[in-house]
């Protein structure tokens, strides 16, 4: 798999208590093309050593649909992480 | 509202509508589903008489509303949250799927966010059908369906302190190679 110089920008949202463990609604950020979205949330759980337990009790969506962590980032994306859901 | 209004009389005006769907109007909703989430108190039984037309025989609805515990420990509120554009388009598919697995004519589905209180209405569902069966079916399939997929969480408040609701995972699809 090549991984390409060029970066996308994408958008990031987090929800739930995942939002108020890092104080992150929505950011903006650049991501090398090709990122998967387990790597982008591997970037998050870098910076936040606390969200890194969460990652096997919560899914990812992908504009707004949910997504494998496999997926690949383009150019323009929705990302969010999102906790198990409690609607209802 | 973009409702189709042929032979039906109205037991509210475009006014409640308003203040009901407030700004979910014209979100793509087809003329025969009403589907939004909300701020201010559901109007239970005007949704309940929206899904009705001539043809149906029977209207089954879901309330769901505030416990005044969880696990044992005395609730003060809750506080919903939601993705708020995934949580409508995940609600629409729900009334799309049971539209295709059972005899039903309309859908109403509304889910209240922010802070609500003890016995306040969180999601109402209402579902019209010719047929009982059908409107039954439906109507537990969409609320089961909607706790398991739809983007909104749900925090509870207690005397001494807040938890998030422990929720469910919803299913995902297998590996997708590439971003397409």
């Amino acid at each position: 798999m090549v991984q390409t110089a060029a970066n996308v920008r994408v958008k990031v949202l987090f929800f739930g208590r995942l939002r108020e463990l890092i104080g992150i609604a929505e950011e903006s950020g650049e991501l090398p093309e090709g990122t998967t979205l387990a790597q982008v949330f591997e970037r998050y759980a870098e910076r936040f050593p606390k969200l890194g337990g969460f990652r096997g009790s919560m899914v990812v969506s992908r504009n707004q649909e949910f997504a494998a962590w496999e997926t690949r980032v383009a150019a323009g994306d929705e990302i969010a992480f999102l906790p198990p859901v409690s609607g209802g | 509202m973009i409702w189709k209004s042929e032979n039906r009389k109205w037991k509210f005006g475009k006014k409640a509508w308003k203040s009901l769907f407030a700004k979910k109007l014209g979100l793509g909703m087809s003329d025969e589903d009403k589907i939004a989430l909300v701020r201010e108190p559901i109007a239970n039984a005007a949704l309940a008489e929206c899904v009705r037309a001539g043809k149906d025989g029977a209207t089954v609805t879901f309330d769901g509303h505030v416990r005044n515990e969880s696990h044992g420990r005395a609730t003060s509120y809750l506080e919903y949250e939601a993705y708020e554009a995934m949580a409508i388009a995940k609600m629409k598919e729900i009334a799309a799927q049971i539209h295709e697995k059972f005899a039903i004519d309309r859908v109403a589905m509304v889910h209240r966010l922010g802070r609500l209180d003890i016995g306040e209405t969180s999601v109402f569902i209402a579902v019209s059908a010719p047929h009982r069966g059908a409107a039954f079916d439906a109507c537990r399939y969409a609320i089961d369906t909607l706790k398991k997929t739809v983007p909104i969480w749900k925090k509870e408040f207690f005397a001494d302190g807040a938890v998030w609701a422990e929720g469910e995972l919803p299913p995902t699809p297998p590996s997708a190679k590439s971003a397409s």
